[in-house]
């Protein structure tokens, strides 16, 4: 329990209303997925309760927020900003913290139709987000997370690659300026908007604070508080008149696909026609979509039930994929359109593969064009067993992420074989595409018991292996890299470049009460 | 869920501010559509079953619930009016036939607060000479204030009393002009006693006579509504189906069951019968709000909460009175007095134009029947 004249400060400057140190509340934030396996890698029962923290504020505004970090620091209180939260690196580490639920700043507070960025709070999420863009014939980039999460999030604290990474890039790619409360309690403003107003660049005259605020892989939250957001827009691609509409239930929803949209599951017998495929696909800039995974995964994207799933892979999605690619043609114009189903159907022919949807082995419903473009397909991988959680994987260039997949299959095998993870025979992969096919990402869903020692260790197994065969095989970098001791796993290697990254944590969070969770812990003031 | 994981595995206890939010949730059935997309999740199942541990244990429901609860017992309605005063909205021109095995089950709220629609009701029915009884003074609360907030083992001997009661009685066939009533009735009832009698919402019965000729919707009522989907006539009235079956391990770590599980998704509830009855009544237009069926945004009464929590349902009301107004409606109107109660606190409150009616109140007025 927080002492009771440190709570009463807390309460000042949010309200009574807006704080809590209930244990049920508190464990609500303590519940993420993913905790049971570092539960089970403790020798204990699997579960997703973590740490709890002494109380959760809400604060409505930076001011609250910036007051609340700086008598953290005072008292020597750690503290982790909250929003839409998925995944233990959105909870504590240090139990002797706070939890800052951002839930309350949820305002889209611009869209810049011209310069084509939108400046967003914390909580506001993906759909939200989405549904105001349209009317401008815009849309962001949303990470595969789904529509129910922070962009914000993402964009300034993780990678955050998407559905439509090939058109939109990834989170890291996008975010501009941002209004950053520092672990010390200092506000900054990022780029171009102290000097204009405007929020076009997050890069100032002088060095770009970008690389310290997130680097390559974002800071999980464990540098401060991001309380605004600017991230950039791309065009959405359908002509003015089009409006978003879907109808049906439940399950089965209906969606309108724009005019000018057609997907492919373009198939290719061997890895290295799929490699040329894909680069060049992704360098003609045909493709909105670029998604690789199992006969299994495209079960699950192109299916609304858990039963509907398991029937189509067994009705002869074994029999007729092999290695595969998502794609959403998706055009403003007919001739646009025309171009480019042309391109891919002469780039299929090219590397001899064949379209599975246009041979009747998956049928896509239109809702699962919305499905794609909402980030939603990825969230379908939780019906197998309601869970999964993916490798840290690569991103690198396409040649290495099909490198990835060809080495990760017998490692995946081992540990099917052993009946400790889902059996996707080891194929189960997710690659995507980035900017015009020169950079690529890839990782590896796996289906896990989250009840089971057994299951939750044979995937944190698995997952080790996995890490330590891009040591070995010179596998690049992963895309996601959790707390101090795999940091310095990959810095061995590396440059030491996780001493750089506690250098500056240090150096922004000298109480050490910014609490690291997941990213990595500097060395406090002494 | 997590609460209830939480609750479950010894982690928490009943504290006031977790019995604050137990007990604020309206039981709308708005998870039921929305948290099971990709997971094999029962929300409402679980918040209902922490209000049943809750009230086992000793530290629920809340005080309101406890004083009405002890009125359903002795009075058997949560108003704490006289029993005998039940038929007191009874006028002298409607007819009933106490021999008829078709019952109007009135419910506490139009018996005693939103009297208009029991008129209507029983008017309605006169008119299409369809044949009905009372239980009058006789007449029990359906238990569903009593059962939504935990109170399992009263819950349930209301509903085996009753039924004891209706089959003494030779009811074959319930009407309903109340969503609370018809859950209970048509859902609830039938997962803790057993019974095989018809239950029928005003608004399918309504329906019905239109369909056959019965009643004739001939006086125009000019107005512009909109329609309000009660939840428990919405999401919570699907009903139950019981499964029996096994596990069956498909792939490693993925079962599928065998048969198929039926799923409570919301969208099987009484979402046609109102609007196919309101586009038939002359000079009325019909305009939806957005979030309307499986997806309709609750009035903010239910589960308990108008009792417990007034000035957070007097919120919600007005959220969705909010929502009626920017439709250009001139009226909102509903088919549950409980719904109607709350919306007509929350025009007061927010001093809003808007006119409520009942379903019935308006269909009465189109047969010729209000004049």
């Amino acid at each position: 329990m927080l002492e009771k004249n440190v709570y009463s400060a807390f309460e000042k400057i949010v309200g009574e209303r807006n704080i809590s140190q209930d244990l049920a509340v508190m464990d609500s934030y303590a519940f993420q997925w993913c905790n049971e396996i570092e539960s089970a890698q403790r020798g204990e029962e699997p579960q997703r309760f973590g740490v709890r923290p002494l109380a959760v504020l809400l604060p409505k505004s930076t001011e609250e927020v910036q007051a609340i970090v700086r008598f953290c620091n005072e008292h020597d209180i750690g503290y982790k900003a909250f929003c839409t939260g998925m995944g233990p690196w959105a909870g504590l580490s240090n139990p002797r913290a706070i939890q800052i639920d951002l839930r309350r700043m949820n305002r889209i507070l611009e869209i810049d139709e011209k310069n084509m960025y939108a400046v967003i709070e914390p909580y506001v999420t993906n759909a939200q987000l989405q549904s105001e863009l349209f009317e401008f014939g815009l849309m962001h980039h949303a990470q595969g997370a789904g529509p129910q999460t922070s962009p914000l999030a993402s964009h300034t604290s993780f990678v955050g690659p998407g559905f439509t990474s090939p058109y939109t890039g990834f989170s890291g790619r996008n975010v501009l300026g941002v209004e950053w409360v520092l672990p010390d309690g200092a506000i900054i403003r990022l780029g171009s908007y102290d000097h204009n107003g405007k929020w076009f660049t997050g890069d100032g005259p002088g060095i770009s604070l970008r690389g310290i605020m997130r680097g390559w892989l974002g800071a999980y939250g464990g540098l401060g508080v991001f309380t605004k957001a600017a991230i950039r827009l791309f065009s959405w691609p359908a002509p003015k008149e089009w409006k978003w509409k879907t109808s049906g239930t439940i399950p089965e929803y209906d969606w309108d696909i724009p005019p000018f949209w057609k997907m492919y599951v373009l198939n290719f017998e061997e890895w290295e026609e799929y490699q040329n495929a894909m680069y060049e696909l992704s360098d003609r800039e045909v493709t909105m979509v670029a998604t690789t995974s199992a006969p299994e995964g495209l079960a699950a994207l192109f299916t609304n039930t858990k039963q509907e799933a398991i029937e189509s892979i067994f009705a002869g999605l074994l029999v007729k994929t092999r290695n595969y690619i998502v794609m959403l043609v998706a055009a403003h114009t007919e001739r646009e359109f025309e171009f480019r189903t042309k391109l891919v159907q002469l780039i299929m022919e090219k590397y001899g593969g064949n379209d599975l949807i246009e041979e009747g082995v998956t049928v896509p419903k239109p809702m699962h064009y919305g499905e794609t473009v909402r980030n939603m397909l990825g969230g379908h991988a939780f019906r197998f067993s309601n869970c999964f959680q993916s490798t840290h994987g690569g991103m690198d260039t396409i040649a290495m992420a099909v490198r990835l997949a060809q080495l990760n299959q017998p490692v995946k095998q081992k540990y099917i074989d052993k009946g400790v993870i889902g059996d996707d025979r080891g194929l189960g992969v997710w690659i995507t595409s980035y900017e015009s096919g020169h950079m690529a990402h890839m990782e590896t869903p796996t289906v896990y018991d989250p009840t089971s020692v057994e299951s939750c260790l044979g995937y944190a197994a698995f997952q080790d292996e996995c890490n330590q065969m891009d040591l070995d095989e010179a596998l690049g970098m992963p895309f996601f890299i959790v707390g101090d001791e795999v940091h310095n796993f990959y810095a061995e290697r590396t440059m030491h470049y996780a001493n750089w990254i506690r250098k500056i944590k240090a150096a922004f969070d000298p109480n050490g009460v910014s609490d690291s969770s997941h990213y990595v812990k500097g060395e406090r003031k002494k | 869920m997590i609460v209830a994981s939480a609750y479950h595995k010894g982690r928490v206890k009943l504290t006031p501010e977790m019995l604050d939010v137990i007990y604020s949730c309206t039981n709308c059935g708005g998870c039921e559509v929305s948290c099971k997309w990709v997971y094999e999740l029962e929300p409402n199942e679980a918040i209902h079953e922490l209000r049943v541990a809750a009230v086992e244990s000793g530290a629920g429901p809340m005080p309101n619930h406890k004083k009405y609860i002890e009125l359903v017992e002795r009075n058997k309605n949560p108003y704490g009016e006289d029993p005998k005063k039940r038929p007191g909205w009874l006028t002298d021109d409607i007819t009933t036939n106490e021999s008829s095995s078709t019952l109007y089950f009135v419910g506490c709220t139009a018996s005693y607060r939103r009297e208009e629609i029991a008129v209507a009701t029983a008017k309605i029915l006169n008119s299409a000479g369809e044949d009905f009884r009372l239980m009058g003074s006789d007449e029990m609360c359906c238990g569903s204030p009593v059962y939504r907030v935990g109170d399992e083992k009263k819950a349930k001997e209301i509903m085996k009393n009753n039924i004891q009661q209706f089959k003494e009685a030779g009811i074959e066939k319930i009407i309903t002009s109340c969503s609370g009533c018809y859950n209970m009735l048509k859902v609830e009832y039938p997962r803790f006693v057993e019974h095989d009698i018809e239950i029928v919402h005003t608004s399918q019965i309504i329906e019905e006579f239109l369909r056959d000729g019965k009643i004739k919707l001939s006086e125009k009522v000019p107005m512009k509504v909109t329609y309000h989907d009660p939840c428990h006539l919405g999401r919570m009235a699907e009903p139950y189906i019981p499964w029996e079956g096994e596990k069956i391990e498909v792939l490693s770590q993925v079962y599928i069951y065998d048969p198929p599980k039926p799923e409570r998704r919301g969208a099987g509830g009484v979402y046609d019968a109102p609007r196919n009855v309101l586009k038939q009544i002359p000079g009325l237009e019909l305009v939806e709000m957005e979030r309307i069926r499986e997806y309709s945004y609750c009035c903010g009464a239910g589960g308990g909460c108008k009792s417990a929590y007034p000035d957070f349902s007097l919120w919600a009301s007005n959220e969705r009175l909010e929502e009626a107004e920017s439709t250009g409606a001139s009226t909102l109107v509903s088919a549950c007095p409980f719904c109607g109660t709350n919306f007509k606190d929350g025009i007061e409150s927010r001093k809003s134009k808007m006119e409520y009616f009942d379903l019935t109140e308006l269909v009465l007025r189109s047969i010729g029947g209000s004049k």
